[in-house]
């Protein structure tokens, strides 16, 4: 079974599609493989996630995207990180990193 | 925030190019997977197969990104109301019974409510009412000198008492004085300059400071000041708003015009607040507002200058931050200094009494609460009533959305088989039971607004300028609402959150043949309570309309048919005592003339009217005690105008003149409770109360005892005299002697005479145009107008009654039914092991029965304990009688019997080989 995406820590879904859009502009099938390879196959995303997230981060202005012609010659959606998705990635970077920390030295107290 | 909304508006409208673009995506998705399969090496079936099984069910995706944004909410609520809707639709019964029942219950209840909170709980049209305080709680009306109140607690006070009290507490901003008894002293008004004809209007005489402690300001003209209200000031008044609309067409030149009220010409300074209805909720309100010092012109009476004469109501308008307690210590102090030197407080029972007299301050901010306490305890009960009538309708509300919750048991499992997410399923029925509540509710607020105009026309019959309006209040119809809302949502949704936890599968293979689905005891227990409750809903009707008929069927002992009752005001017509003599010769002389008059009454009053005179008298034989009788004033034809018997003696005479000596009639229990038994009263003498009088009056006749005032006033003491004999000891002058004036002329006719109003209006203006007829009404008519009240909250129980039995003869059909319907496969099979039809309708009453028989003895019990809160609301009725038990009963059985048989009778016909294959 692949894994599920509730498997993911709640809420970091959004934060680590940015930062994979951070790199470069993607569609949908790139993000997934992209997180799946980096994750060494610890997270397998699937449309039913990644779709909704997609769209949501699209709705808040975030990322945006645009029909091109993919590596394959075929029509794909790709998302691009704004200006807007840059700073919210920073914060939520900054958050994360304040989150891990206190969750260590709480485990290792 | 923004954006989000745009984007979300775009989606709906754009909803087929944004599905498309899923659907795009998705494919895209799909196809870069099985590239990137087959470049790893499957095949392309392989890779086909793999991708389409990693990206699961397109259109949950689809699903999914659609459910990411706020407006796929929206648009799955909107789907849920049309589905609701249509669900709805589908099961006709159920809407209309559902809707039915909801209606009636918010309807009822609204209405109630509304009537409640306009006369009980309304504050006056005024500044700040909450500021305001009345100096007394009773009623106490209308003119008193001497003797002592009930609980020594003072309401009304004389103009020297307002005045003391005035000077002497600063703590009050202002301390205003009205008349009390105003409405029972019509004046009589014509505009100077105009063709009008006089009309007898309502004018209550107040204090020059009344607008300035309530605080109001003139839409036109002027408000009365203190120096309108000095002994020899000018004579002003101010006119309601309502009346220079109605009468006047809001002319602006009223103002400052001269009006002759009484025949005294007033000026007209300016018109009261639109709204403003006087100091109290009446029935008739105040057309004119009056200085209290012009009284003695204007209407011949001279309260305000005696200062043992009580006739005055006060109210207050406290400074800001006064403490009410300090105050009234304060108050009642100075109320006993102030009367400390009254003759009524000498001697050591007055000493005492003077001691024990105090002022009991009441919040005024709704005004003088004389309606009010008397509607008071009728409106609680119909508000329990109505309270009782919702408890049903939401009982059986619950009821049939349990049975409707149980039967789509199969639908719920099937959805949640084929994928439907429970919360979405909840959400659905939760979406029903608003839009159930929310169509009631508008049907309801129709209902509720018809019913308060319905209830307003029954409680005050014929009164046009009734200040309460048949607006139901909102936070009436919200409460209702709500509580139809929350009965709703709790016994909708709970089965169907049951039925959607449940495992489908196993909900959807039981089912078919089970014998244990006959309703449930909550369900059971329901109706129970239903038939219970309606049961004392019954009892109290058949208590109430038993009251009103014994009222009504009271023997009167006076003859109503062809007489018509003519209210007059001589004094108003400016008319002095001493010039009575002429003027009611020219009534008896001028009616006499009209043809199919027969015969022609004058009296102070009549029987059965809002009205009554009473003094101590002492009679021969018991020379020093006074006993207290109502006594009128009538003239010789007046006993044969309205049907009352003569039973010994003679009725008053034409010979009966002031010059002839004294005599007097009186009625039956005044022989009997004041004479010893036997004796013959004819030729004995009585006299008024003081001791030092002669016993002056003969009594020349005995009269039967006609009701007076009220039907509960039985076997009163009545006493008549001549219409214009005065005692020798009274040696005041003639002129003050405001007791010679008639106030009513009885026309009896010989038939039927539907233009008499007209025929008495013209002969009296006739006489003298200044005779503004008063009153016009049948003596039936006047006689019914005694017994609204009563009228009104025996209809509304009656109504009440029956509809708590519609609603519970549905919720028990409802149950029988289900259960019926449940039972179709059982009954099948024990019809086809050859059960007679007969034993399956006894099977399928017996539930019926059984719930209504648990619902009568919880009722029973219930009704007598309850029926001991209204007695006194009753006229002569101790405890539920047997026969209204009988009819209450028998009644509620009847209804039991019909809602059970028309399932039983489906039942009994169900065909046994059709039963067997359902399901």
């Amino acid at each position: 079974m692949p894994e599920k995406p509730g498997d993911l820590v709640q809420g970091t879904l959004e934060m680590l599609v940015l930062k994979t859009l951070a790199l470069e502009p993607m569609h949908g099938y790139g993000i997934a493989l992209r997180l799946e390879q980096i994750s060494r196959g610890v997270f397998r995303i699937n449309p039913g996630s990644l779709l909704p997230a997609l769209s949501r981060l699209e709705r808040a202005g975030r990322i945006k995207a645009e029909w091109r012609a993919s590596e394959n010659n075929r029509r794909a959606r790709y998302y691009q990180l704004t200006h807007r998705g840059r700073k919210a990635l920073e914060d939520e970077l900054a958050q994360w990193d304040r989150q891990i920390a206190a969750i260590n030295r709480i485990l290792e107290a | 925030m923004f954006s989000t909304l745009i984007a979300g508006l775009r989606a709906l409208f754009h909803r087929d190019r944004r599905n498309a673009d899923i659907h795009h995506e998705l494919d895209s998705f799909l196809q870069a997977s099985i590239d990137d399969k087959i470049r790893h090496g499957m095949t392309r079936d392989q890779a086909l197969r793999a991708a389409r099984a990693e990206i699961g069910s397109a259109e949950s995706v689809r699903h999914k990104v659609w459910s990411a944004g706020w407006e796929s909410t929206a648009e799955s609520l909107w789907h849920d109301v049309r589905f609701a809707l249509r669900q709805l639709r589908k099961t006709p019964g159920f809407t209309a019974t559902a809707v039915l029942t909801l209606t009636l219950g918010i309807g009822a209840n609204a209405a109630i409510f509304t009537l409640v909170n306009a006369v009980l709980m309304r504050n006056l049209p005024v500044a700040d009412p909450a500021s305001l305080v009345r100096l007394g709680n009773t009623d106490d009306c209308c003119v008193n000198s001497g003797g002592y109140p009930d609980n020594d607690a003072y309401s009304l006070f004389s103009t020297n008492t307002w005045q003391q009290l005035r000077k002497n507490l600063p703590e009050l901003q202002d301390l205003a004085a009205v008349e009390s008894g105003f409405s029972w002293r019509p004046v009589t008004v014509r505009r100077d300059g105009t063709q009008d004809t006089a009309r007898s209007s309502m004018g209550e005489f107040v204090s020059g400071n009344y607008f300035r402690t309530l605080g109001l300001r003139p839409p036109a003209g002027r408000l009365l000041a203190d120096s309108d209200d000095n002994a020899g000031a000018p004579m002003v008044a101010v006119i309601s708003y309502e009346s220079w609309q109605h009468n006047y067409s809001a002319d602006p030149s009223v103002i400052g015009s001269t009006f002759w009220v009484n025949t005294k010409p007033v000026t007209i300074i300016g018109v009261a607040p639109q709204g403003f209805y006087g100091d109290r909720l009446i029935n008739t309100p105040p057309d004119y507002y009056l200085p209290i010092q012009t009284m003695p012109t204007l209407c011949g009476v001279n309260h305000v200058s005696k200062p043992r004469v009580q006739w005055l109501y006060m109210i207050a308008r406290l400074r800001p931050g006064a403490a009410v307690a300090p105050l009234q210590t304060k108050i009642n102090s100075l109320f006993r200094q102030i009367v400390a030197s009254d003759p009524n407080y000498s001697g050591d029972k007055g000493q005492a009494a003077l001691a024990r007299a105090h002022i009991v301050l009441t919040p005024a901010g709704g005004g003088i609460q004389s309606l009010q306490n008397q509607y008071k305890s009728n409106l609680h009960t119909l508000l329990w009533i109505s309270g009782l009538v919702l408890l049903i309708a939401c009982a059986n509300i619950a009821n049939l959305l349990l049975v409707r919750g149980m039967g789509r048991k199969t639908e719920m499992s099937l959805r949640t088989a084929i994928g439907a997410a429970r919360s979405r399923i909840v959400r659905q029925l939760l979406t029903e039971s608003i839009v159930l509540s929310t169509l009631s509710g508008i049907a309801g607020l129709i209902v509720a607004w018809l019913g308060t105009r319905a209830l307003v026309a029954m409680a005050f019959p014929g009164d046009q300028n009734v200040p309460i309006h048949a607006t139901p209040s909102w936070p009436v119809l919200l409460f209702a609402c709500s509580l139809c809302l929350v009965t709703g949502i709790l016994f909708g949704v709970a089965p169907a959150w049951i039925a959607a936890h449940a495992q489908p599968a196993d909900a959807l293979r039981t089912g078919s043949r089970t014998t244990a689905t006959k309703a449930s005891l909550l369900q059971r227990s329901l109706v129970v309570l239903q038939a219970a409750l309606s049961l004392v809903l019954l009892i109290g009707a058949g208590l109430f309309a038993q009251s009103l008929n014994k009222l009504q069927g009271t023997n009167l002992r006076l003859d109503a048919r062809n007489r018509y009752i003519v209210h007059i005001n001589p004094q108003a017509a400016g008319y002095l005592p001493s010039r009575l003599g002429p003027l009611y010769q020219a009534f008896e002389d001028r009616f006499h003339a009209i043809p199919g008059v027969v015969h022609i009454g004058i009296a102070s009053y009549t029987p059965m009217e809002d009205n009554n005179s009473s003094s101590d008298f002492r009679v021969e034989g018991r020379n020093n005690l006074g006993f207290s009788a109502s006594y009128l004033r009538v003239s010789p034809d007046y006993f044969d105008s309205v049907g009352t018997r003569i039973l010994s003696g003679r009725a008053f005479t034409q010979q009966d003149t002031p010059a002839s000596p004294m005599v007097a009639i009186v009625n039956q229990t005044f022989v009997h409770d004041l004479f010893p038994r036997g004796t013959h009263p004819i030729g004995k003498l009585i006299g008024d109360d003081n001791p030092k009088h002669p016993l002056e009056f003969q009594i020349v006749g005995v009269v039967d005892d006609t009701t007076y005032t009220a039907v509960q006033w039985k076997d009163h003491r009545m006493a008549f005299f001549p219409l214009l004999q005065r005692p020798a000891s009274d040696k005041s002058p003639i002129d003050t002697d405001t007791d010679l004036y008639a106030g009513a002329i009885v026309l009896q006719t010989a038939h039927p005479m539907p233009d008499i109003e007209s025929i008495a209006r013209q002969t009296l203006a006739g006489i003298n145009p200044n005779l503004a007829v008063v009153k016009f009404q049948t003596f039936d008519e006047q006689i019914a107008d005694r017994f609204s009240e009563d009228r009104l909250v025996a209809r509304l129980t009656t109504l009440f009654g029956a509809l708590a039995l519609l609603l519970a003869t549905i919720g028990l059909y409802g149950v029988t039914a289900y259960t019926v319907a449940r039972q179709t496969s059982e009954i099948g099979i024990r019809m086809a092991l050859g059960a007679q039809r007969l034993r399956v309708v006894a099977m399928v009453l017996r539930g019926a029965i059984i719930q209504t028989a648990l619902g009568l003895a919880i009722g029973i019990p219930t009704a007598y304990f309850c029926a001991h809160y209204i007695e006194a609301q009753l006229y002569e009725i101790k405890g539920v009688n047997p026969a209204i038990l009988f009819v209450a009963i028998a009644t509620l059985a009847v209804a039991a019997v019909l809602a059970g048989f028309i399932p039983a009778r489906r039942a009994a016909s169900i065909d046994p080989s059709r039963a067997l294959r359902i399901e």
